[in-house]
């Protein structure tokens, strides 16, 4: 499974007038990635990863999961994309806050209609795997922000989804708890191949990634990978050629 | 589905004090319709118990032509053959003959003019309260025997023509050949019924007396029946009718003698409507606009909930439990106070001798005993819960409609 942009566009309405946040991206992530896509504020890191996920439709261009052609799903469909095969994490963690941690864990295995046993014991190792075996019962207000953010992640990883798309996951958290969490999701990338791709302010962030796309003004301006320690720099032209790493 | 129910439920509780007033608002609402409607019951129950008991019964017979004009002149023989049919009829509790003449009374004081009863004093007792309602205090008692020539007069005629018991009053009837006939006769005691009109006009003295003196011999102008179940008064009275055979002979229901009761009662059922419609009213804009407010409150997680890949059909029906929830509680509250404040009401009564003289106009007595039938609970359950969900329906498409991103980014 790979996610390929090809030729991607993107404007928004702004008092009438035509606002481009994307011009232009084309960029293929493979299974077990772990990347990052940095850039300035408005540089369209978030717009990129919500057409990724399916929560915006690019105005021109291609985008492909796997096999499917996301111009080409409706929005049902893309609820079903967004609850198999992508998980979320945002800058805000964003748990349903009348649900225990655990309960929001399962409730994605819910929606993917998993049956109770199994969802409980799934929800309880991701958790006991974030390390928040403790603390299963308690609710998103009695956590703090990184511990909720775990949280995020474990419900983000427990469909077993494709790829995992983490909007800022660090921002607000301080460095020490970025760092845990950014680990934790190091080992998950490493240990069960689970692909990661981050929007990032964060120099951490980006360091740790093993791929970095900087984006200005909506277009991708350098494609760097890593092997081990360091960036291989790998500039490109924009839009001058079909990248294959 | 479970989880659903729990979202929402738990959602419901995140503004306890909000949810509480909603609830407890649809609460009152339903607690004020149920006992308003079941003091309308019971006022209405009343009214048409306390004439059947007084001065018709359930089912009448008569010479046609009495119901109308009130004529002596329309009497008829209760040949056995009649007594046999009514006694043999498995619905019918008691029956009784009665002789109805139009009179005048005088006494020292004043004079009035009366309907006198002339009742066979056993019998009677069997088919209406006026034994019950005599006043025995002061040396007053019912009548004994249906020769003597004794008159029972309600409390407020005493009053007006000034008699004390064991005082005479002279009755003055036409009788059968259209003579005016004057005879004293000694009063012997009070009654007092809730219905004013009737205390205003009866009169009550023993049947054969009345008989002598009308020279009616052993006719009479009607019989009184009392049914086991009031239920069964159009089936009795189509039976009757068909067995009795006799053309000359009317034989009414309750309903046909005082049709205005009977419209009474469906102005009530008008009532009904209006009392539903304001509940209506309530649990749609107070549900409606709890949700409303709610779901702006929850924009951004409704935003995260569809954005981790909940469908937009689930999101509705957490908003539509949501209402349920809070139709549910204010519901069972509301029902649960009212029908208990009825129940207790049914068995002490609610004492509106304030208004006693304008009660005792209507004839339902001062005291007043709600009666709520299980119907008209049922019906306010259907009614609540079929609203809320109604009242849900908007908020519930909106909150399902909610684009993920946009709400992603409110905050």
């Amino acid at each position: 499974m790979q996610i390929s942009i090809k030729n991607l566009y993107k404007n928004y309405q702004l008092n009438g007038l035509e606002v481009p946040a994307i011009r232009g991206i084309d960029l293929t992530i493979k299974k077990g990635e772990f990347s990052a896509i940095a850039g300035p504020s408005g540089s369209g890191k978030t717009t990129l990863l919500n057409i990724i996920g399916g929560l915006d439709r690019p105005t021109a261009g291609e985008i492909r999961v796997g096999n499917d052609d996301l111009n080409k799903l409706n929005q049902k469909e893309l609820s079903d994309l967004r609850l198999h095969r992508i998980g979320f994490i945002f800058q805000a963690y964003n748990l349903i806050p009348v649900l225990t941690a655990l309960e929001n864990v399962e409730y994605v295995l819910l929606l993917q209609g998993v049956l109770k046993e199994e969802r409980t014991t799934r929800s309880t190792r991701i958790l006991e795997e974030v390390g928040l075996g403790e603390y299963i019962n308690r609710f998103p207000k009695e956590l703090s922000g990184g511990q909720q953010q775990r949280v995020a992640v474990a419900r983000a990883i427990v469909s077993e989804p494709e790829i995992i798309l983490a909007d800022e996951p660090t921002a607000n958290l301080d460095q020490k708890t970025g760092a845990l969490l950014l680990d934790l999701m190091h080992d998950l990338n490493h240990k069960k191949n689970i692909t990661f791709l981050f929007s990032t302010h964060d120099q951490m962030v980006m360091e740790k990634a093993r791929r970095l796309v900087y984006l200005t003004d909506g277009t991708s301006n350098s494609d760097t990978f890593r092997g081990h320690g360091h960036f291989k720099d790998n500039k490109i032209k924009k839009k001058s050629k079909k990248k294959s790493n | 589905m479970k989880t659903l129910i729990l979202i929402s439920w738990r959602n419901l509780w995140r503004q306890k004090r909000r949810s509480l007033i909603v609830i407890l608002s649809v609460g009152l609402g339903i607690f004020a319709m149920i006992l308003s409607i079941g003091l309308l019951n019971g006022m209405i129950n009343q009214a048409v118990e306390n004439t059947i008991s007084t001065s018709i019964g359930h089912i009448a017979i008569h010479q046609k032509g009495f119901q109308d004009t009130m004529k002596l002149e329309y009497n008829f023989l209760p040949a056995r053959g009649i007594e046999k049919i009514i006694m043999e009829e498995n619905y019918v509790s008691s029956y009784a003959p009665r002789l109805k003449v139009q009179a005048m009374v005088r006494s020292a004081e004043a004079s009035r003019g009366v309907l006198v009863y002339g009742i066979d004093p056993e019998k009677e007792k069997t088919i209406s309260k006026i034994s019950d309602y005599t006043i025995k205090e002061d040396g007053g008692a019912f009548l004994d025997s249906p020769s003597e020539g004794s008159i029972l007069i309600s409390k407020s005629m005493a009053k007006k023509l000034d008699l004390l018991i064991g005082d005479k009053l002279v009755l003055m009837i036409q009788d059968k050949n259209n003579e005016i006939v004057g005879i004293g006769m000694t009063v012997k005691g009070f009654f007092q019924t809730p219905v004013d009109s009737f205390d205003k006009f009866v009169v009550f003295a023993g049947m054969r007396k009345m008989q002598e003196i009308t020279g009616l011999d052993k006719n009479i102008t009607e019989i009184n029946i009392l049914l086991k179940d009031k239920k069964d008064v159009d089936a009795v009275k189509k039976l009757l009718i068909s067995k009795i055979g006799n053309p000359d002979l009317e034989i009414l229901t309750w309903k046909d003698m005082v049709p205005n009761l009977v419209s009474a009662v469906k102005f009530m059922d008008a009532m009904m409507y209006i009392f539903f419609s304001i509940i209506f009213i309530t649990v749609i804009f107070s549900i409606a606009n709890t949700l409303v407010m709610a779901i702006m409150e929850r924009f951004h997680e409704i935003g995260v909930m569809k954005s981790i890949g909940t469908r937009p059909s689930w999101i509705f029906f957490i908003v539509i439990f949501e209402a349920v929830n809070l139709g549910l509680i204010g519901l069972a509250a509301g029902v649960s106070m009212g029908t208990i404040c009825t129940m207790v009401l049914s068995n002490v009564g609610l004492d509106f001798s304030f208004f006693i003289e304008s009660m005792r106009m209507w004839g339902t007595g001062s005291i007043i005993y709600p009666s709520i039938k299980t119907m008209d609970i049922v019906m306010a359950t259907v009614i609540v819960m079929s609203t809320t969900i109604v009242a849900a329906l908007y908020p519930a498409v909106k909150a399902a409609r909610i684009k993920p991103l946009e709400a992603l980014n409110y905050v």
